[in-house]
């Protein structure tokens, strides 16, 4: 699917109205497009990569915010409840739509949004091949080796990830690994009815919406892997439940936000994954102009 | 002869018109009853696995009759028009297309439009409950004036024919 068929596919999800209007980008736009911001009272604007520009129509209604909801989830907010109350809901083609408004509570946990007031459409594009400059260093004697994927927001951690979670997956350039995979927000696998909307390999497992130190125990006991995979370790629980899966034999894949190993040292979150020599390479992501630049470091 | 085959034709038809009339009374119970275990069979299915309302809505397209099966029938086919008729307006229009269920079970099923596909598993098979319920009450009520009406009904097409057939000789 080219990336301006992926803008198509993720405008499908908005009203009638506003997916005219996002249509009306000239076709090198939609293809650069990244998102689609809609603020009740304001144009609806798309961000491309110079930076976010209003599609010149008139203002969002606050019911179009709630019809934007109603199309993507097909009209079953019981099914993506859980991933509403975390601000988001994935639709068909691995698209997301953040979600932003008034939040009704229960018992200090968010219940509900009760009147949206922005939505942030994001439109997936899968960069297959991302894993290809770091393949080889990745899987010396062809089997893919512990790895940390270190970098800022918004670099393409997840991308990487995806795309070496397929590769070992496909046995593209390394031996075909069984990965499974813990997509706590499922942003790589972006499951839809059962399936990934993403690419993510014939010998991935992927356990979706559950916490991510369950998800990787819970993908430890029931599916044998042999690559043990996450995005985003964010808490003490994930490092532990990575420590305890090492001691399994798996091997590890996991990605973390980040400068560089410096930073990691000073930050009592990872370092016990430096303490336990969790990893043997470390991976940086950095921007040369619209170009990635990623280094490989070895950590043992 | 000719008088006589008249005479009986008269008469049948006036006791066709009110057996018709029965019939009427007994259809209304009997579309409002399909319609409340129409309901029932949502409020299971949300129980045991929660499906997408599309999936909902055909099961119970699958497995009803009457005015349900129609209703939820149209309500699946309209899901894929959910960007020019939101789900509540698409519902009130179908349930409002079955005149069958009488005006007070129209009544009833309208406010489900808000809430089913709205809001969590369990709000819904509450909204469910209450309007089955209701249904439930309104088919019970229907029943008995079919089975109380619909026997003066017959009884008056009966004697409205003989009498036509009396003033006729």
């Amino acid at each position: 699917m080219t990336a301006a068929d992926s803008f198509v596919q993720a405008v499908q999800a908005l009203p009638q109205r506003l997916r005219q209007e996002a249509l009306s980008l000239p076709a090198g736009d939609r293809a650069r497009a990244e998102e689609l911001r809609l603020r009740a009272g304001w144009p609806m604007t798309a961000v491309l990569p110079e930076g976010e520009r209003p599609l010149g129509g008139p203002p969002v209604e606050g019911r179009e915010l709630e019809q934007l909801v109603e199309i993507a989830s097909r009209a079953s907010l019981h099914t993506v409840l859980d991933q509403v109350r975390r601000g988001y809901l994935t639709f068909e083609g691995g698209h997301r739509i953040g979600l932003c408004g008034t939040a009704a509570l229960r018992e200090g946990e968010i219940h509900a949004l009760r009147a949206i007031s922005s939505a942030d459409l994001r439109i997936a594009r899968q960069v297959k091949g991302a894993a290809a400059p770091v393949l080889d260093g990745l899987c010396p004697g062809g089997r893919l080796a512990d790895t940390l994927i270190l970098a800022p927001p918004g670099l393409g951690k997840t991308t990487l990830l995806r795309d070496v979670i397929r590769s070992v997956s496909e046995g593209e350039g390394c031996t075909p690994l069984r990965v499974s995979l813990a997509d706590e927000r499922g942003e790589v696998a972006a499951m839809y009815s059962g399936r990934p909307q993403l690419e993510v390999g014939r010998r991935t497992d992927v356990a979706e919406g559950c916490p991510k130190a369950q998800g990787l125990m819970l993908l430890l006991r029931a599916m044998n892997p042999q690559v043990l995979a996450v995005d985003e370790i964010t808490a003490p629980e994930d490092v532990g439940a990575l420590i305890a899966a090492a001691g399994c034999g798996v091997t590890l894949l996991a990605t973390a936000h980040g400068e560089g190993r410096a930073g990691l040292e000073r930050r009592p979150l990872y370092r016990p994954l430096l303490d336990e020599g969790l990893f043997r390479f470390l991976v940086r992501i950095r921007r040369e102009g619209e170009r990635r630049i990623y280094t490989i470091e070895e950590l043992r | 002869m000719v008088h006589l085959l008249g005479a009986v034709l008269v008469a049948a038809g006036g006791a066709l018109l009110g057996f018709q009339a029965a019939a009427g009374l007994r259809k209304r119970g009997r579309a409002v009853r399909q319609m409340e275990e129409g309901l029932a069979l949502l409020e299971r299915e949300l129980e045991l696995s929660a499906p997408p309302l599309s999936r909902l809505l055909e099961r119970g397209a699958a497995h009803s009759q009457g005015p349900a099966r129609g209703l939820f029938q149209g309500c699946a086919q309209g899901l894929d028009r959910l960007d020019r008729e939101d789900f509540s307006s698409l519902w009130r229009r179908m349930v409002r297309e079955r005149t069958e269920l009488t005006p007070e079970g129209q009544a009833v099923l309208l406010p489900l439009g808000d809430t089913l596909g709205r809001y969590d598993g369990e709000r819904q098979r509450e909204a469910l409950a209450a309007a089955r319920r209701r249904l439930g009450e309104l088919a019970g009520r229907l029943e008995a004036d079919s089975r109380r009406q619909g026997r003066v009904y017959q009884a008056l097409g009966l004697s409205g024919g003989a009498f036509l057939v009396i003033l006729l000789l």
